[in-house]
């Protein structure tokens, strides 16, 4: 009953436009009064300030800095240029070097907003230039940015792993396979679509120019390479990686390529701290609630409500994967993992899914979130930089979510694919 | 004039916050790999974090960039609008009054004690981000008032300079 209450005050305080984690503690405030008086109200002054005291969470203000950096040191063009010399001889070039561009990126920065709106400032216009519908070029950029958040580092799985207690590395590492499988899957379709459509390509393919462009976007390419290596060899932990990147970024850019644009670095600093406190004050009155949840033992009533229906594994992560879908409509990644994962860990680990493989089927799923309609960030900002309208971009971008999930079910269902590496490395 | 200011010091502590973290752990890091593992590591940029979540909140306040749904208010016009907003401003500003009195108590109790890997910083010091915060908080809240209440012509010209900001979660068609 009291759950009941708590559910609905918190849908009516959001519903009047109340930022998530400010309703979230007024409920908890709310609760903790009715229970036990003024007397608790002190906790809740040590819980908001335990609740945004996370070490393994410092990875990811630290992880967009190093990505901030990185971007402010003409590093977006650098990968262009490599991957233009890669693969922008195959038919619709420009999205094929947009695809790849993402997933080279996504290596150094977490998050897909960012990668969106940092390739995709300079990949959209560039396609519209050649000929490209707009729309197309809009939806490419925005469907492989939110692929490229299972590729490591990725904000999601930080927090997922620190909310559902499983290893980061672990789940960086899970990431890789499907990642590069859906790049992969992501330039077929786009290949096809580009073929009917008869897009340009972007000059034939000369080795010299993938050597030369190679060279130039050498550090870039090697830094993350060499940063994920000592997070995955266990020489660092993934929140001293992230310190490490930060380093490793400012002197490539500072110092060997010379072209660290302060102003720039300033406003995407600013950016990160709020996206940063943003997740984390989430996180801070989420602690505040769920110590309250906790008491009242909704995650095993959950978890014994639905074990008590079924025991099948596949049909649990079915079940998971649609509930996951249908949030992802409609919360933002970041507060449905703060949210719902602690909840449903216990139903996870009781029905034998690995909470690492689990871990990649709620990032991929609250990707494909980003890219649907009514709350899908990435997609939003795919269209502004593209000045395209959502309906026709969500029309042209349905195969390209078709594509994710065809990866979300494979990641699902055959979990050898997240799985094998993590397996070979680390059990 | 005011919200200039107040704009001026977050954003200064922000950018603060967020190199001192990204110092404190590199250094750390450093000091492990030589041998010689800092003993106050891990608690400084836990806590370093908190500040960043709680300054980094006010500022994001002040953008009115925290995760919501705007959608139903968005469909208000006219005075129901003006109601809703100021119910919903007004649910805020109680609750961070009340976090501020809280963290308040929290920092008078713990007068005297200091950080258990760090014996020279008083305990309070660190708490006291929660009252501060709070109390910030409130004043970003009530300076971007005007933001809320008509957010279709949000380009009043202190706020030119986030025009290429990245909608944080609300986006909308």
């Amino acid at each position: 009953m009291t759950l009941l209450v708590l559910f609905v005050g918190l849908l009516l305080l959001i519903a009047l436009g109340i930022p998530i984690a400010v309703a979230l503690g007024i409920v908890a405030l709310v609760a903790m009064l009715a229970s036990g008086g003024v007397a608790m109200l002190p906790n809740a002054g040590l819980v908001l300030f335990d609740g945004a005291t996370s070490f393994p969470l410092i990875a990811i203000p630290l992880f967009i800095l190093a990505g901030a950096i990185m971007n402010a040191t003409g590093i977006s063009r650098r990968l262009i240029a490599f991957a233009s010399a890669l693969v922008g001889f195959i038919r619709g070039g420009l999205s094929m070097v947009g695809i790849s561009a993402s997933l080279f990126f996504a290596e150094i920065s977490g998050s897909a907003v960012a990668d969106v709106a940092a390739l995709g400032s300079i990949l959209i216009p560039a396609m519209k230039k050649r000929g490209y519908r707009t729309p197309f070029a809009a939806a490419v950029m925005s469907s492989s940015a939110t692929l490229a958040v299972i590729i490591p580092p990725s904000i999601p799985m930080i927090l997922y792993g620190v909310m559902a207690e499983a290893s980061v590395v672990e789940l960086f590492v899970a990431g890789i396979v499907p990642g590069v499988l859906g790049g992969l899957l992501l330039m077929f379709v786009a290949w096809l679509y580009a073929r009917r459509h008869d897009f340009p390509v972007e000059g034939r393919f000369e080795l010299r120019r993938v050597w030369t462009t190679a060279r130039e976007a050498g550090w870039a390419l090697l830094l993350p390479a060499i940063i994920l290596g000592g997070i995955f060899s266990g020489w660092v932990t993934a929140t001293e990686g992230a310190g490490l990147a930060v380093v490793a970024s400012l002197v490539v850019g500072g110092l060997i390529y010379r072209e660290l644009d302060l102003a720039h670095l300033r406003e995407a600093m600013l950016e990160g701290g709020v996206q940063t406190a943003v997740v984390m004050l989430l996180v801070a009155t989420s602690a505040l609630l769920g110590d309250y949840l906790t008491e009242q033992r909704l995650p095993q009533q959950v978890a014994a409500g639905i074990m008590g229906l079924t025991e099948s594994k596949w049909l649990i992560l079915a079940l998971l994967n649609v509930f996951f879908l249908v949030i992802g409509l409609f919360l933002h990644s970041a507060a449905a993992i703060i949210l719902v994962v602690p909840i449903v860990m216990p139903l996870v680990r009781a029905a034998g899914i690995d909470p690492v493989h689990f871990g990649l089927i709620v990032t991929l799923n609250l990707g494909i979130g980003q890219q649907t309609p009514p709350v899908a960030s990435v997609l939003v900002t795919a269209c502004s930089v593209a000045k395209a309208d959502i309906w026709e971009v969500s029309k042209v971008n349905l195969r390209f979510v078709a594509v994710l999930v065809a990866v979300l079910l494979l990641v699902t269902y055959v979990p050898a694919i997240p799985l094998a590496l993590v397996n070979v490395f680390y059990h | 004039m005011v919200k200039t200011g107040v704009r001026r010091f977050l954003e200064g502590a922000v950018l603060a916050l967020l190199a001192a973290l990204a110092i404190v752990v590199v250094v750390g890091v450093g000091f492990r790999k030589a041998g010689a593992a800092l003993v106050w590591y891990d608690e400084v940029a836990s806590i370093l974090l908190a500040w960043l979540t709680y300054y980094g909140a006010a500022l994001a306040a002040l953008r009115r960039a925290h995760i919501g749904v705007p959608t139903l208010t968005q469909r208000l016009t006219g005075r129901a609008r003006t109601a809703v907003v100021l119910v919903a401003e007004s649910a805020i500003i109680a609750f961070f009054a009340a976090v501020a009195w809280a963290g308040w108590q929290v920092v008078r109790v713990l007068e005297g004690t200091t950080l258990v890997s760090l014996p020279s910083v008083p305990a309070a010091l660190a708490q006291s981000v929660i009252p501060i915060g709070a109390v910030l908080f409130i004043l970003a809240q009530l300076l971007s008032l005007k933001d809320a209440l008509s957010p279709g012509d949000a380009s009043s010209p202190e706020d030119a300079h986030s025009e290429e900001r990245v909608p944080a979660g609300e986006g909308e068609p």
